[in-house]
């Protein structure tokens, strides 16, 4: 999509459009959704992730300063996940559940939330959550590795590290 | 799906370990994103997508009320912080007219019909604000007459100018 076009959409979200505004949906809506679905394994909890981002993105786009609007975006996707996150964690201890549950809802994925996992599903409930997060975030995003390691302020050299260890895992768990 | 076209990762990587490495790695990393690529997620529903956007535009227009009412609350600070420095003024410059000024200084700081509904948490700390020196000027306003006027509506006017610099910070 040719940054002059996504450029003419942010100019109208900045004046209230809301059809710019839906414009964006139609414009990364999926990607989000793909995401959020990798991480979460969970199509009812991604539907609800993706409302929420741009519901959030309507508060935040006067914040945006240029630069990739895909990393500007994905960050904030990527910080509505982590809430999740804390959110799970915190009515996973009130709850007292069984352990095992607790560490696989706390690490973002729960391969059988709908039954529907696919077999990448399952490989990816094997990497580390860190790990799977930051594959996800690559590859949905279209990100390049300064992008990523400048948005979670990280060494490049780490990040770089991370991607392929999970990169190769996944290769090796889907062979 | 991917790639960030701006990025030659071979190069990158060659930064990090000897050519034959860089080399290893950079595959590494394009089959397994190929996979990924093969294996993609589910697409959302079309319902969900229409319902996400309804939500935004109701989210759009809550927006443009909250700014709205700011652009108002500001407008309506500046205004109070004019009629209590007219206050101090008719207090020392000339005799004092307070009927007049009291009359003034409610048509200016009530604009209560505006807030009803307000519920952006700035916009509802701010109200407080005003309601709160509304009630402090009726009350300085009282004093005007037994001796004590100045000094409080004085002190008013400082908290109303703090009060409207908070306001264009947002």
């Amino acid at each position: 999509m040719a940054q002059r076009d996504i450029d003419r959409v942010i100019i109208g979200c900045n004046k209230g459009d809301e059809g710019c505004f839906t414009q964006l949906v139609d414009m990364y809506g999926r990607r989000c959704f793909g995401y959020f679905y990798r991480l979460t394994g969970s199509r009812d909890l991604s539907d609800e992730l993706l409302s929420e981002l741009f519901v959030k993105l309507v508060e935040k786009i006067g914040t945006y300063r240029g630069g990739s609007f895909d990393g500007w975006i994905f960050t904030m996707a990527s910080n509505i996940f982590h809430d999740h996150l804390r959110f799970k964690q915190r009515q996973t201890r009130l709850l007292d559940e069984h352990s095992r549950r607790i560490k696989s809802q706390s690490s973002g994925v729960a391969s059988g939330y709908d039954g529907d996992a696919d077999k990448m599903q399952k490989a990816l409930g094997e990497l580390d959550s860190d790990v799977r997060e930051l594959v996800m975030m690559r590859f949905y995003s279209q990100m390049s590795f300064r992008e990523i390691a400048e948005s979670r302020r990280e060494p490049i050299g780490t990040i770089l590290s991370k991607v392929h260890r999970g990169l190769k895992r996944l290769r090796e768990l889907m062979g | 799906m991917n790639n960030s076209a701006n990025e030659n990762l071979r190069e990158l990587l060659a930064g990090f370990m000897d050519e034959a490495a860089a080399r290893q790695t950079a595959e590494d990393i394009e089959k397994g994103e190929e996979i990924l690529g093969a294996y993609s997620a589910p697409q959302p529903d079309e319902r969900v997508l229409a319902e996400v956007k309804k939500n935004v535009v109701v989210a759009v227009r809550r927006r443009r009320t909250v700014i709205f009412q700011r652009r108002i609350l500001g407008a309506a600070v500046a205004a109070a912080v004019i009629v209590v420095s007219a206050l101090v003024l008719m207090r020392y410059g000339n005799p004092p007219n307070s009927q007049q000024a009291r009359v003034v200084a409610k048509s200016v700081l009530i604009p209560s019909r505006v807030w009803e509904g307000a519920d952006d948490a700035d916009v509802t700390v701010l109200k407080a604000e005003i309601d709160n020196i509304q009630n402090e000027l009726s009350g300085a306003q009282s004093d005007d007459t037994s001796g004590n006027g100045g000094t409080a509506v004085g002190d008013l006017e400082t908290e109303l100018i703090e009060i409207n610099g908070d306001m264009w910070k947002g």
